[in-house]
């Protein structure tokens, strides 16, 4: 049993509003298509690079709320997120939700930069004791022209 | 599929639902699209040790069946403003997702043609897992 705290630390309290590491995503044809074929898209854009041209793209696109994955390097560590920036009781946690805004088209060998921000802390009760409900908003930005391609919102939800 | 147009759109109106099969595969094909490694959503010993009854789908998995639904729906022409969903129940993996739409709002916002939807995913039981809304551009007729 998590010992109850009464209000948010301190160092909670600091960390809301706090920026993360800027962290570099790929988005690659492979990875492309791998979202696509497990959201189960059937349209050729996702998949098909001459098809896409065909219909005036530069490149295979990027299915809606696919911003690629992270730079995967065992040798460094990994970068970790606002949410990561104070000590917690709860050990448990849960996927809460996802808030995307798409501000312009994505494709294939875009290089993006994610910046996340710690929007938010709640502690609130439910039906598995207190909880931590955590809000992060994080702007994608492409590398080559610096242009803000998506804004998403987590929620992350702590007991 | 034909282009939907805004001016053809009326409030109350379902948009095409999906009925998508949950298998363990398609699991494993989203925690490799989405880099999700945790093991409660495909190794059948672990979940159970974290005393849930099967490996369970992917919560993002979810948001992202609604994005699609959203995505087919406007076609070539439309683009999608914003989505968003809750998490607020599990989905046991093995059986099947509906993705469903429903239109709330039909206006204008700067000259463009705007739709606000309900957007939801729903158990073969019908119980409701992911409740969100929606906002999407769709062209209209010259």
């Amino acid at each position: 049993m998590v010992t109850e705290l009464t209000d948010l630390t301190d160092q909670m309290k600091a960390a809301v509003g706090s920026t993360g590491p800027t962290v570099t995503y790929e988005v690659t044809t492979l990875g492309i298509r791998t979202f696509a074929r497990a959201v189960g898209y059937r349209n050729p854009i996702y998949y098909d690079e001459a098809e896409a041209k065909e219909k005036g793209h530069p490149a295979l696109v990027s299915p809606p709320g696919y911003y690629g994955m992270p730079v995967f390097n065992p040798l460094h560590q990994q970068a970790r997120g606002p949410r990561a920036s104070f000590d917690t009781p709860f050990k448990r946690n849960l996927n809460g939700g996802t808030e995307v805004e798409p501000l312009a088209p994505v494709y294939a060998g875009d290089v993006l930069e994610a910046v996340t921000t710690l929007a938010n802390l709640t502690l609130t009760k439910g039906r598995m004791g207190q909880m931590l409900i955590q809000t992060s908003e994080t702007v994608y930005t492409r590398k080559s022209d610096g242009k803000a391609v998506a804004k998403t919102r987590g929620t992350g939800i702590s007991y | 599929m034909a282009q939907v147009y805004w001016d053809d759109v009326t409030e109350g109106q379902e948009i095409p639902a999906l009925d998508e099969e949950m298998s363990s595969q398609r699991l494993v094909v989203w925690a490799a699209g989405s880099g999700d490694f945790y093991q409660i959503h495909f190794d059948d010993n672990f979940a159970k040790g974290n005393n849930l009854p099967d490996i369970i789908v992917h919560g993002a998995l979810k948001g992202m069946l609604i994005g699609r639904a959203l995505d087919e729906w406007v076609g070539d022409a439309g683009r999608i403003v914003q989505w968003g969903v809750s998490y607020r129940g599990m989905d046991p993996a093995r059986q099947n997702i509906k993705v469903w739409g429903k239109v709330t709002r039909k206006y204008e916002a700067g000259g463009e043609g705007r739709i606000d939807l309900e957007v939801g995913c729903a158990q073969p039981n019908g119980t409701q897992t992911t409740p969100g809304t929606a906002t999407v551009m769709l062209p209209k007729r010259a």
